[in-house]
Parts: C-alpha cells; structure tokens; sequence
C-alpha cells in the first residue's frame, strides 16, 4: 500500500508514537487529578508544552485536549461570545468548522463568507473590505486541505485586531508539517487536531484561547478536582471535563516530540520537494488537470483527469495499483465553487514525512497509465 | 456467477447523496462477467489497463469493478435505493449473462 491520503489521517506512525501509546494502555490506568495520581496530569502538561512550543504559544497552559478539530470547533464556537455577533469565515473552511458556526444558531449571529481565488488564496485586502466594527471574530483556515494554499495569517490578525475583532486559526491541515507562529501571528483562539501531521491516534486534538478573552465551556462533567462544587458561578470553569484520553495523549506527545526533533521546517522542506516532484510529474501527463501551483505550497495536491470521475480515478488507483488517495469534496464545500470543481470534486493526493520520491513516482506512473488509457477506453452509451 | 455477501462500501460518496455497497463474488470477475453487464446502463471499460476498470452509469445507479476482483461496488442515489435489490437480482438469476 502507498498511502498518499496524508491529509485525512498521516500513515504509518513513527515507531515512538505506537510504544507511547502502548505503553501507556498497558500501565496502570492514571486518573487525571483523581486519587493524588501525579503520572497522568504530568503527561499532560508535558504534551501542552510541547504543543506550545511546536505551535508557538508561550501561554501553553490554556491548551485544552478535545477529541479533535471538529470538538474544538464546537467548544470554541459555544464557548465565545458570539449570540448576535457578525462572524467571518473563508471560502476555503472545513465542515468541521462551516457546520458548527452555520448550526448553532442560537449561539452565533450571522455568518459571512470571505471568498477565495481559484487557488484556495484569502486576500487580507478582501478581509479589510468586508470588516467592520460589530464583527466578533474571523474564522481562518491556516492551510487549505483541498488546495494546499497556506494563508497569510498575520496580515489578517492584524486587520481582525484593528477592527476589534479575534483571529480564529484552523491548524488542524498546518500542524507539524508548516510552522505556526500563534504568539508571533497574533493568533486569538486555535484550533487543531492530533491524528494528521502531529502524528498523534485519531480522537486526539486540542484548541488554545489567549488569556482574556471571555469564554466558558459547553461541557460540564467530573474533573476529579474540587467535586464539591456544582455550579461555577465565579467564572473559574474547567474546559477538560470527563475522564480524559490519557493513552492518546501520550501518543500525541510522542508525535509532537517526533515533528520537533526532526524540524518542522525541515519536514516542510521535504514535503515541499515531494509535492514539486508530485506537480511536476502529473502537470506533464496530457488529460491531467492540476488545481494549484507552487505557490500552494502545503503538502496536498488536487487534480482531475480529464474524462474520469474523481471518484473512478481513486477506485482505480486503490485497486489496480494499491495508491491510496482520496476524492470528492473534502469535507470543504465551498471552495470548489472558486475552483470550478462543485459537481465531483477533486482526486487529493497528499504526502507525509514518512514519504519518499518512489511513493509519488508510483502515483504519477499510475495515473500516465489510466489516462492513456482512457484513448482507447471502450465505451457504450 | 453468485452473489455471497454484500458490504456497505468505504467509498464515502454519501456527502454527494450517494450510498454504495460491494457486492462480493464467488469468483473474480473475467471479461464476459463484465460485458454481460452491460445492458444496465452506459457502459465504459478501460481495457488497457493492467487491471481493466469498468463502470456501468444511469441517472440513479452506479456499477464499477475491476476484472479479476471478486467484488464489484454498486451506488445508488439515496432516492432509488430499491434499485440495489435490482442488480442483485439480475446477477444472482444470471439474467446478465
């Protein structure tokens, strides 16, 4: 199996993630602040650390664990203060965060789309223009998962900020393959997921707010900490209630030490070459169009062959010539009105530290053959 | 050619309202298996192929397979999912061939 569908869940894991994950189901199980256990809550702030710093958020410890990028979606749209306020968010965002916002109505006021160009790119000048005062926050997707395109998150920081608005950062696609400057950036609130390029198990992830901004969160439930108190009524909430994944944070800690010693900019290097070697390689097979160029410089590429369904393609590479890829929409809707490619979608390929140049040349081997193959495709109508 | 079991599919085609199931085989599928299914719609069969692919469209249905799998994947729009039973009937009553 050749497994280019990084972009959904990254595949294998590097051999330090499975024994963390392993060792910690086969120790004896720690409560997080239940029965003194100090083994559990120091796993876990070992893995903010580590998060703080990969994602460079020096205030580490306003990173809460969830089960991924859509609960933190849904804890940081529930949590802000949004009821009858103005929300932005990009042409180029996930379900994980569209869904929330467009479905908690009685939560969120309304909500606006800031389009894209065919690439997946947000003009900070199209923030500026559509912004104004009563707009609560922006809801930005750090990296496209259907393009790649890596938005300029400063600059749109800066504009959310001036006009009295939080930057909200989606680094569930960016996360351990692209560096992320929360501090640096400006970021507000960010929200990410364990399972991609953290290298973490699914059902991991987490979200940052800054300190000071008003928010309070939508679950409530045992923390083992402080249980004769029922309500919270000095505003001192807890936001990790319920016995907390312990086995897959110690995975996430191991894939997050993983992505910094090897380099997150080093691992963007290299996946930055695989996807040249990868748009190179298909750009020059007749039929085949490509959605993106190096200026989309995040680990994921979406193309089409001409006269195949997405769909036909990625049953074809899968089984005839055991490449993994994924096709359709990509859980981002609205993007693809910009691309053109609203009716199937895309065929996604997409790379991880842990491929190499023989996985992309077997992919743009496969994909010659079926589109040549398609010249002498029988066909009765 | 008999119809052992039928599998919800990985495919995951339903967020453009499709729904699709394999239908396993009792044995993979050669070249007449898959011409005979031909009269189920508009046909394409990508015979170059190191592993032909062929897919068989109407307005509601879907059929694609590769020749010598022992399953092929049929979608059916979720409005005609009593079409499903259609294709398992022609198959299993070797109506197709």
């Amino acid at each position: 199996m050749i497994y280019l569908n990084q972009a959904a869940s990254t595949w294998p894991k590097p051999p330090q993630v499975l024994k963390a994950h392993a060792a910690a189901l086969s120790a004896v199980p720690a409560g997080q602040f239940r029965g003194g256990s100090a083994e559990a809550a120091d796993g876990m702030e070992d893995c903010r650390n580590r998060l703080g710093t990969l994602l460079g958020i020096s205030d580490f410890e306003r990173i809460y664990f969830s089960s991924g990028a859509t609960d933190s979606a849904n804890a940081v749209i529930c949590g802000l203060k949004l009821k009858g306020r103005r929300v932005f968010a990009t042409q180029t965002e996930h379900n994980s965060i569209l869904r929330p916002l467009l479905n908690h109505k009685d939560r969120v006021g309304q909500v606006d789309i800031v389009p894209c160009d065919a690439l997946g790119r947000v003009s900070p000048e199209q923030v500026e223009a559509m912004l104004d005062t009563d707009t609560a926050a922006i809801f930005l997707n750090h990296c496209s998962n259907v393009t790649g395109m890596i938005q300029d998150v400063s600059a749109i920081a800066e504009i959310a900020h001036r006009h009295g608005a939080l930057l909200v950062l989606d680094a569930a696609q960016s996360a351990g393959c692209i560096p992320v400057k929360g501090d640096a950036w400006g970021v507000d609130v960010l929200v990410f997921t364990g399972h991609k390029s953290l290298f973490g198990p699914q059902g991991t992830g987490g979200y940052y707010v800054r300190e000071g901004i008003p928010f309070s969160p939508y679950r409530y439930g045992g923390t083992g900490r402080d249980s004769r108190q029922l309500i919270y009524e000095s505003g001192n909430y807890e936001f990790e209630p319920g016995t907390q994944n312990l086995p897959g944070i110690a995975a996430l800690a191991a894939g997050v030490a993983y992505v910094l010693e090897e380099g997150v900019e080093q691992i963007a290097c290299k996946e930055g070459a695989l996807m040249q070697r990868l748009r190179e390689g298909l750009g020059a097979i007749e039929r085949v169009r490509l959605y993106g160029d190096a200026r989309c410089s995040g680990p994921i590429l979406s193309f089409n062959i001409d006269g195949l369904k997405p769909a036909d393609a990625a049953y074809i590479l899968e089984g005839g010539y055991g490449i993994r890829v994924r096709a359709g929409l990509h859980c981002a809707p609205l993007i693809h009105r910009a691309m053109g490619t609203e009716e199937c979608g895309t065929i996604r390929a997409s790379v991880s530290n842990m491929n190499n140049e023989k996985d992309v040349d077997c992919l743009i081997r496969a994909v010659r053959e079926i589109a040549e193959s398609l010249e002498d495709a029988h066909e009765d109508h | 050619m008999k119809i052992i079991d039928k599998i919800a599919s990985r495919e995951r085609c339903a967020e453009a309202g499709w729904y699709a199931w394999d239908f396993i085989l009792d044995q993979p599928m050669d070249d007449a298996f898959i011409l005979s299914l031909r009269p189920l719609g508009s046909f394409v069969y990508l015979s170059m192929l190191s592993k032909p692919f062929f897919k068989i469209e109407s307005d509601y249905r879907l059929i694609k397979g590769l020749r010598g799998d022992n399953f092929f994947r049929v979608a059916v729009h979720d409005a005609y999912r009593d079409k499903l039973a259609e294709v398992e009937a022609l198959v299993s009553q070797g109506k197709t061939e």
